[in-house]
Parts: structure tokens; C-alpha cells; sequence
């Protein structure tokens, strides 16, 4: 099953690219690992991942629990550094640039991959703090400043209508679909250039959910997104490409439309027919 | 008090088995009478407390009108007692154990909770655990034998260096004697760190992974995640924790008294002996008789006015807090 991994299929043009090709044709490879591995204690939770995510696109990650669809989304901003004993090895390239190597500065990587969580997960402070609390570690702002940035950030997490007479007040205080959009205004706050979205609906109703989904779709225009979800209608609606992974592999990976209407490989084919999973 | 008949389960249509839920009821009903009859118990016992220490001290407490609060003067020969010394006292040594022990179990928690690796956390949280074990005569024993020696060794270089420093010289003005309110304070503090810590640790273990991981995503230094993440949504509990401490030191008193000194002298240096509240108690009631008797039960009152009204304040403090996160 190992050969199968590589999928050749793939440009993975940007390996030995500089920074030069940001903004150039969609093709561009935004994010890419080559040979990923990820132990924790005994575990060995990604084997060998090597795939290339596009540039302002979406990019879903499907599979059963426990594939380790998180766990990747986990290594591309090094988040899981914040406990000892899990290593990744191998590359993760943004850019070109390798973010697993210990000399690239973690808080710059956490400010151009921003990742939003399965629950949402507002601070104890008010909503305007939620948002202008990130912003503070990276940049100086004058008060008239932020409040134009935490603006900005509320409205493209189409939240800004929602509470704008009541920036003073408790996060805490919204409903969970609002926290969510809180938390996606958090992130898109630091102007990052990649956003990790792990489960970010599982925790919402239905209303609550396309909202989000059709958020995801307009921020598209200016970030590289990567999701993770279980759902795999929400894989099909948003998502341009799409990853299947199975027991710590990447089974397949290519266009959504192709995944899920022929895909290559059987166990792809079982999983998105809900024979298992 | 009678129940309130609304609590009581709702009156079910008759049937077969209407005396069984008829005895359900009445278990249900002793059951709530006992537990309140358990609460009732501590609120009795404190009144009593208070009622029975104001009572045993009325005679100085009202004998002369305000001179038991506002006088420093405690001259049991001529039967006169002011208490503001051991009010004093108690407050600046108490003061000083916190000003050393929150930052120190600030540290010590969010080490532990933060930082640590898995097998270091272990054995220092033991250690934590059996510092608060330790009997407080030990620590006052060790305090007089080991530590004021040592202080008085160090007191001439306090005077020395920060002495000379405009007004807060004057805290550490005077001989170096190694008995005084700032060796008590130290003595207090290193008492009081572990309960303060463990609840600190305790509690910063209570905050969520997904919050923590939430902060660190927007490239926070783990500083920034304890200082403005952690320590709010555990604030109350921190509070809460600072306080148990703060009322341990408040009543502390077999190691207080022997590093303390024993003066009813007001002085502003912490190098100074003098005295608290429960060290003048527990000096002074053997020989205690009339109006001198009277003066050591009204001390033990205002113990009681003092705690209050410092958790009075630590109730503030925490709405204020609340007040400014916009959680109203």
C-alpha cells in the first residue's frame, strides 16, 4: 500500500522555488510535506505524508477517527509543540521554506498559519480583546488603529453586524455559532496566509454551519485553507481538492470532484460510500 | 424553617403505589432537613464564635469608648490596652507572606502545570505537599534557632544598601536583632506557599487544552497564554487560593511568636520586633486575669473583623475584575 502514497500526479514545482511565486497562477503550491512522520510515545500517527495544497484554495482533509487528518493539520503550524514528546519529521514547506526546522521562529509561523478549533474557544475577555489580543504580540497599534483592524477582522468573519454595539461585552456571552465566526475573526485578525480549520462545524447546528461553510467560501479569495472534517458532504460542497487518509496514510489526494465521483482507490471508494468509517 | 411546599415533589395522581411515593417524599423531605440542619451547623458555630469573643471582650471594647482600636499602648501593670500593635502586626507580617509567597507559587503552579517535564512533576508537587505538612512549631523552632541567626547576619547589608533609599528606607532602619516583622513575614510566607500553590496548580490544570492551544495558535509566548488566558479563567479560584494562604497567616501563631519579638513598640521598620494578634494571645493568656483577660478576647474578635473585612475586599476586587471583562 506504501508505493501507492506518492501521488506523482502533483506539481511539487515549489520545492526548489524562493518566495518568488507567491502570487502567481492557482496552481501554486502554498503548503507541502515531503516524507512527514509523526510519533507520539509509541504511536506512529503519520506515515510518510508527502502532498502539495494549493494557494488560495480549499483543501479538505476526510477520513475515520483517528486517521491522523487532525494530527496533520497539527504539525502545520507546529501547534502540537506545545507538548512534550510528540515529533514530527521530515518537511513542511511553506513557501519553500521548512517550518519544521527548529530555527523557524514558531511565533512567525503562528501568525501566517492560523488555525481555528473544532469548539469554538473565545477567551474569558470581551469581544473586542478577543480579536485585538492576538494582534498586540505581532504589531504596535494606536488604539484608533486597532479598532479599524478589529473591524476589518469582525467584518470578513461576517460577525461585525452581529456585534458591533456590544464589542465591550463577554465573548462568552455569544451563541456557539458566533463564537465560532469570533475565533475565524481571530485568526484572519493577524493577516495570516494559510487557515486550519479542524472540524470547525462539528460542534454547530445546521444554520450555524452554512454560515460558516459560505464564510469559508469568500475567504478563499485571499487564504489558503486547509479543513479537516467528518462530513463528507461539507468535503464535497466546499471544498476544490480534497485528501483521503486511512490509519496514518494518505490513501489519495486530488480534485474534490474526482475523489468523490471516481476515485482511484478502493478503500477511498468504501469510505466515501459509508461502507466504513 | 418550614419547607417550601413548591421543592416538594409534585402531587401524583392516586394509584396503587400512592403510600410508597407518600414515604419517598417524606425520605426526600428528612434528607433535605439533615443536610440543611449540616449547613445551618457552620453558620451556628461561627456566630457562636463571634458572639462568644465579643461578649468575653465587651469590657474593653466598650469600657472606653474607641481606645482599644486606636491606642498602642498595652500595659497590663496598669491595666491599660490599646490594640492597635498586634493589629499592626498582624497585618504587615501577613502582608509581607504574601508579597513573597504569591509571586513564588505563581511560579511554582504554572512550572508544574506549563513547563515541567511529565517526571519532574511529580516529585515536586510531593515536595509541595509535605511543606504544607510540616507543624508550625517546627517551622518556628527552625525559624529562631536557624533562620534569625541568619538574618541577623544579613540585616546590617539591608540597612546598608536598602536603608539609605528615601522613604522606603525607613523599613529597614534599626540594629540588626534577626528577630522582627520581616523575618515573621519570611517565616509566614514559605507556611503559607504551598497551600497557595497546590491550589494554583490545581486549578490551572482545570483550564481547557483547546483554550491554551487557541492562544499559542496566534503565536503567543507561553507568558502571554498563563498571563492573560490562564490566570483570567482561573482567577477566581487563584483569589480564592490567595486567600486561604492570607487567612493562614493572618492566625498563624506558634512560629510568629518565637521569631516575632514580642514588643508592643510601633515602629515603621520591618526590622523591629512586635507583635500580632495571636502571638499576644498565646504569650500573655497564661498570666491573664480581669481586664487583661478581657483585652486577649477582644483581640481574638477583631482576628475575626479583620478576616472579614479582608474578604470583604477580595469579594470586591473579584466584581471589579468581572466588571472591567465585561462579564456583567
Amino acid at each position: 500500500m506504501t508505493e501507492m502514497l506518492l501521488d506523482t500526479s502533483l506539481p511539487s514545482a515549489t520545492l526548489t522555488e524562493p518566495e518568488s511565486v507567491q502570487t502567481s497562477s492557482p496552481a501554486t503550491t502554498k503548503l507541502a510535506t515531503r516524507g512527514l512522520n509523526f510519533h507520539y510515545r509509541q504511536a506512529h500517527a503519520l506515515k510518510d505524508i508527502t502532498l502539495d495544497i494549493p494557494t488560495q484554495q480549499v483543501t479538505a482533509i476526510i477520513g475515520p477517527s483517528g486517521c491522523g487528518k487532525s494530527t496533520l493539520l497539527r504539525v502545520f503550524n507546529r501547534i502540537y509543540a506545545v507538548y512534550p514528546g510528540q515529533v514530527a519529521t521530515g518537511e513542511v514547506l511553506l513557501d519553500g521554506e521548512n517550518v519544521l526546522d527548529p530555527a523557524y521562529p514558531l511565533q512567525r509561523l503562528r501568525a501566517r498559519v492560523g488555525m481555528v478549533f473544532q469548539k469554538p474557544v473565545p477567551f474569558p475577555m470581551t469581544i473586542f480583546e478577543n480579536v485585538a489580543w492576538g494582534i498586540r504580540h505581532h504589531e504596535k497599534l494606536s488604539k484608533a488603529d486597532m479598532a479599524v483592524r478589529v473591524e476589518q477582522a469582525l467584518r470578513r468573519a461576517a460577525l461585525w453586524d452581529e456585534v458591533k454595539d456590544k464589542l465591550g461585552h463577554s465573548a462568552l456571552g455569544l451563541s456557539g455559532g458566533q463564537q465560532q465566526r469570533l475565533c475565524i475573526a481571530r485568526g484572519v485578525a493577524l493577516h495570516p496566509e494559510v487557515l486550519l480549520l479542524d472540524e470547525p462545524t462539528s460542534a454547530l447546528d445546521p444554520i450555524a454551519t452554512g454560515r460558516i461553510e459560505q464564510l469559508v467560501d469568500e475567504l478563499k479569495q485571499d487564504y489558503t485553507i486547509v479543513i479537516v472534517t467528518h462530513n463528507m458532504q461539507q468535503a464535497a460542497r466546499i471544498s476544490d481538492r480534497t485528501a483521503f487518509m486511512y490509519l496514518g496514510e494518505l490513501i489519495e489526494y486530488g480534485a474534490t470532484e474526482q475523489i468523490f465521483t471516481q476515485p482511484d482507490k478502493r478503500q477511498t471508494e468504501d469510505y466515501i460510500s459509508g461502507r466504513f468509517g | 424553617m418550614p419547607l417550601n411546599p413548591a421543592l416538594d415533589p409534585p402531587a401524583t395522581p392516586p394509584s396503587s403505589s400512592a403510600p410508597h411515593q407518600r414515604a419517598d417524599a417524606r425520605h426526600d423531605a428528612w434528607f433535605r432537613y439533615l443536610v440543611r440542619a449540616c449547613a445551618l451547623l457552620v453558620l451556628a458555630a461561627l456566630v457562636g464564635a463571634m458572639l462568644s469573643t465579643l461578649w468575653g471582650g465587651r469590657e474593653v471594647l466598650f469600657g472606653d469608648g474607641l481606645h482599644f482600636l486606636t491606642s498602642s499602648d498595652w500595659d497590663p501593670v496598669n491595666n491599660i490596652y490599646g490594640a492597635w500593635a498586634p493589629i499592626y502586626g498582624t497585618l504587615v507580617t501577613s502582608l509581607i507572606a504574601l508579597l513573597l509567597a504569591v509571586p513564588a507559587s505563581f511560579g511554582i503552579a504554572l512550572f508544574l502545570t506549563e513547563i515541567a517535564p511529565p517526571w519532574l512533576r511529580g516529585p515536586v508537587s510531593t515536595a509541595i505537599e509535605l511543606l504544607a505538612s510540616i507543624p508550625s512549631i517546627i517551622y518556628g523552632m527552625w525559624g529562631l534557632f536557624v533562620f534569625v541567626p541568619f538574618m541577623a547576619s544579613i540585616e546590617p547589608a539591608l540597612s546598608a544598601t536598602l536603608g539609605r533609599i528615601p522613604v522606603v528606607g525607613a523599613l529597614f532602619d534599626g540594629p540588626p536583632l534577626g528577630l522582627g516583622l520581616l523575618t515573621a513575614g519570611i517565616v509566614l510566607s514559605i507556611m503559607i506557599l504551598p497551600f497557595i500553590s497546590s491550589v494554583m496548580r490545581e486549578v490551572f490544570q482545570t483550564v481547557p487544552a483547546r483554550l491554551k492551544e487557541s492562544a499559542y495558535a496566534l503565536g503567543s509566548t507561553t507568558w502571554e497564554v498563563v498571563w492573560h488566558i490562564v490566570l483570567p479563567y482561573t482567577r477566581t479560584a487563584v483569589i480564592g487560593g490567595i486567600f486561604l494562604g492570607l487567612g493562614r497567616a493572618l492566625g498563624e501563631t506558634m512560629a510568629v511568636t518565637f521569631v516575632l519579638g514580642s514588643s508592643y513598640d510601633l515602629t515603621t521598620s520591618l526590622l523591629m520586633p512586635g507583635t500580632t494578634i495571636s502571638s499576644s494571645i498565646a504569650n500573655e493568656f497564661n498570666e491573664a486575669v480581669g481586664l487583661h483577660r478581657s483585652a486577649l478576647i477582644a483581640l481574638g474578635f477583631l482576628l475575626f473583623v479583620v478576616t472579614f473585612i479582608v474578604l470583604l475586599i477580595a469579594r470586591l476586587m473579584l466584581r471589579r475584575l468581572a466588571l472591567r471583562e465585561g462579564r456583567s
